[in-house]
């Protein structure tokens, strides 16, 4: 069973994501191919080699607002199946499930994830191939993709709140003008809030819905297509699941169905390892139970298998660099408004 | 390099071979004994310099009046000086005497070609003067141009709100959206989007006053510094800009459609830091949209 994708695995096909990137250069007026390399429009690229495009790219123009411009081009986009679903989704509930289920087209890089909560739903992501120092624009150009495709499908901007996993920057326009006012950084997480009620409304803009039998018919079609998620998405959900039981890298690659050698190997091509994967899914379960169920110290540790709470702040200190206090007076306001 | 640019260098470097070709062919060359190496050095090096410097013209202006001035008269004025030169290392016996020629009348010619060159240069530099004043205001300091609209960005913008603050003037803010930016985008690609954001700038720049400054905060808005002004009058110009935006089309350049615009707007007095004016404003804008689209829902 491997239906998983690596950084060095030939993926993205070149005229979907790659050629948004020479689109953008093309409306600027440069010279993409001098930019970018002559490419060969048939070989599907790597998401190493898409990486290396984006930073040539963002190196380029050496402007604030490329990683905004070239993220709001980016979804539905035009990537088959997924796509056609994506712009045919009757809600937003229906869409942020797509773009979960189909990473590899709509967002190879960085691997999507949704929660819903009482108070609101939750997309994030986390790192899919090792990005590196690219990773606040990958995620400046995801978050807006999402947001410009919901304004577009809603026909209004929609109530979004974004957590970034950085330091602020010394200026925020373009963060204020291409996704909102409502930004918080410094957070343990890259993530956008909305208010559960959202999820289910019909977009307001232009109809544009499928019927029920339509819509599963190109869902099934994108699953066809391109069935596969990334590595680091894959074994992030896997973890997730089983946070509790505290998985082992053995157990772990017996159920991906490859040797822990392997394993350790495709991590280490990332430029991570497995106990880095696990305390982050644990940092990001711990941030979870207390921001959005308001749990304290004690019961947090109970619900990740600690035996005391001192032992647990000092796990936790080691996932995010901060204790658990100073973690809850940096997020103030909390994300519970 | 522009074709007519290359052109003139292949021209000089054929001239040049051409003098040497002269010198060496109507004249006998000089025991070494007799080369003065500071006269060798002098004119060599005037000859080298001018050269630069035509070079240095030509590789960074686009050809043209100006542009061809000056490089003809750099041209000449290296001419000269290289026959000056090479006067160093040849006797020259023809009848003609070029040698003096070439060495008295290129070097004259060329100062004043230059001359015309830098007078043309000049009023070339009012136009352009006239053309940024709106976009830059006060200063002009190296900076990147927003590669779009040509405007200043929110950097500069931030700079001159604090200049104004610190010179105690009481001006204001307007803070403009281009509502449908993105829809455009949607429907005609990033380029036609962009056509219509130069066109609405044009627009913007010419109904504001010398002194305002016109800049692109990011994206699709824009901002405007009305220095000196009370914020009831910047609410009239917010009001006049958008009234004359929103009776604008914007016909895309295939010709086949044509979209309306509209121009959301928000003012503020510069009475605090630049950054909590600027997010006041954007919040501003940022509710009203919300409520345009509460209403479009309903």
């Amino acid at each position: 069973m491997d239906n998983t994708y690596d950084i060095s695995t030939p993926l993205i096909a070149a005229q979907h994501q790659p050629a948004l990137l020479f689109d953008h250069l093309h409306s600027l007026d440069v010279d993409a191919s001098a930019v970018l390399g002559a490419r060969s429009w048939q070989q599907p690229l790597s998401p190493a080699q898409y990486l290396a495009l984006l930073r040539q790219t963002a190196a380029h123009l050496h402007s604030p607002d490329t990683s905004f411009m070239v993220g709001q081009q980016a979804l539905p986009g035009h990537y088959g199946a997924a796509s056609h679903a994506l712009l045919r989704a009757p809600t937003l509930r229906h869409a942020l499930a797509l773009l979960v289920a189909h990473p590899a087209r709509l967002s190879p890089l960085l691997a999507p994830h949704f929660v819903e909560e009482e108070q609101h739903a939750v997309l994030y992501w986390t790192d899919a191939c090792g990005a590196g120092s690219l990773r606040p624009f990958l995620v400046e150009m995801q978050m807006s993709a999402v947001a410009a495709l919901c304004q577009w499908l809603a026909g209004a901007r929609l109530p979004w709140r974004f957590c970034f996993n950085r330091t602020a920057p010394r200026h925020t326009e373009q963060h204020q003008v291409h996704l909102g006012t409502r930004l918080q950084f410094g957070c343990q997480i890259d993530a956008m809030l909305i208010a559960p009620e959202w999820l289910d409304r019909p977009w307001g803009g232009a109809p544009r819905a499928a019927s029920a039998a339509v819509f599963d018919g190109l869902v099934a079609q994108a699953h066809d297509e391109e069935p596969r998620q990334s590595l680091l998405g894959a074994l992030y959900r896997y973890l997730l699941e089983r946070v509790r039981l505290a998985p082992g890298l053995e157990q772990t690659a017996q159920h991906f169905g490859i040797s822990p050698a392997t394993l350790k190997r495709r991590l280490l091509a990332h430029g991570t390892h497995f106990q880095a994967e696990l305390d982050q899914v644990r940092a990001h379960v711990a941030l979870q139970l207390y921001q959005c169920r308001g749990c304290d110290n004690e019961q947090v540790a109970r619900h990740l298998g600690f035996n005391d709470a001192a032992n647990f702040r000092r796990s936790f200190k080691r996932w995010t660099g901060l204790t658990p206090s100073s973690l809850r007076d940096s997020l103030a306001p909390p994300l519970i408004v | 390099m522009p074709v007519s640019n290359r052109l003139i260098l292949l021209a000089f470097i054929s001239l040049s071979c051409l003098e040497l070709l002269l010198f060496s062919s109507f004249g006998v060359l000089k025991p070494a004994e007799q080369w003065k190496p500071l006269d060798i050095a002098g004119e060599g090096g005037t000859a080298l310099m001018a050269t630069c410097w035509m070079a240095i013209v030509l590789g960074s202006r686009p050809a043209g009046r100006v542009t061809l001035l000056l490089a003809l008269g750099l041209a000449s004025v290296a001419l000269g000086a290289w026959a000056d030169g090479l006067d160093e290392f040849f006797t020259v016996t023809s009848a003609l005497r070029f040698d003096k020629w070439l060495e008295s009348a290129l070097t004259p010619l060329g100062m004043l070609l230059v001359t015309a060159g830098i007078v043309a240069w000049r009023s070339e530099q009012l136009q352009l003067s006239e053309h940024m004043q709106r976009r830059e205001r006060l200063f002009r300091e190296h900076r990147a141009f927003d590669r779009i609209t040509q405007l200043a960005d929110a950097h500069y913008l931030r700079q001159q709100m604090a200049l104004e603050r610190a010179a105690g003037q009481p001006g204001s803010l307007v803070l403009l959206e281009l509502t449908g930016f993105q829809d455009l985008q949607r429907a005609h690609g990033k380029r036609e989007a962009d056509r219509m954001l130069q066109a609405v700038t044009h627009q913007l720049l010419l109904n504001l006053r010398n002194h305002d400054l016109l800049c692109r905060y990011a994206g699709e808005r824009l901002a405007v510094l009305l220095p000196d002004t009370p914020v009831v009058a910047a609410e009239r110009v917010a009001r006049h800009l958008q009234q004359m935006v929103d009776l604008t089309h914007f016909h895309t350049g295939d010709g086949e459609a044509r979209v309306s615009l509209r121009l959301q707007s928000a003012c503020a007095e510069l009475d605090d830091e630049p950054d909590a004016v600027l997010a006041r404003l954007n919040r501003e804008l940022e509710g009203a949209a919300a409520q345009a689209g509460a209403a479009l829902a309903a």
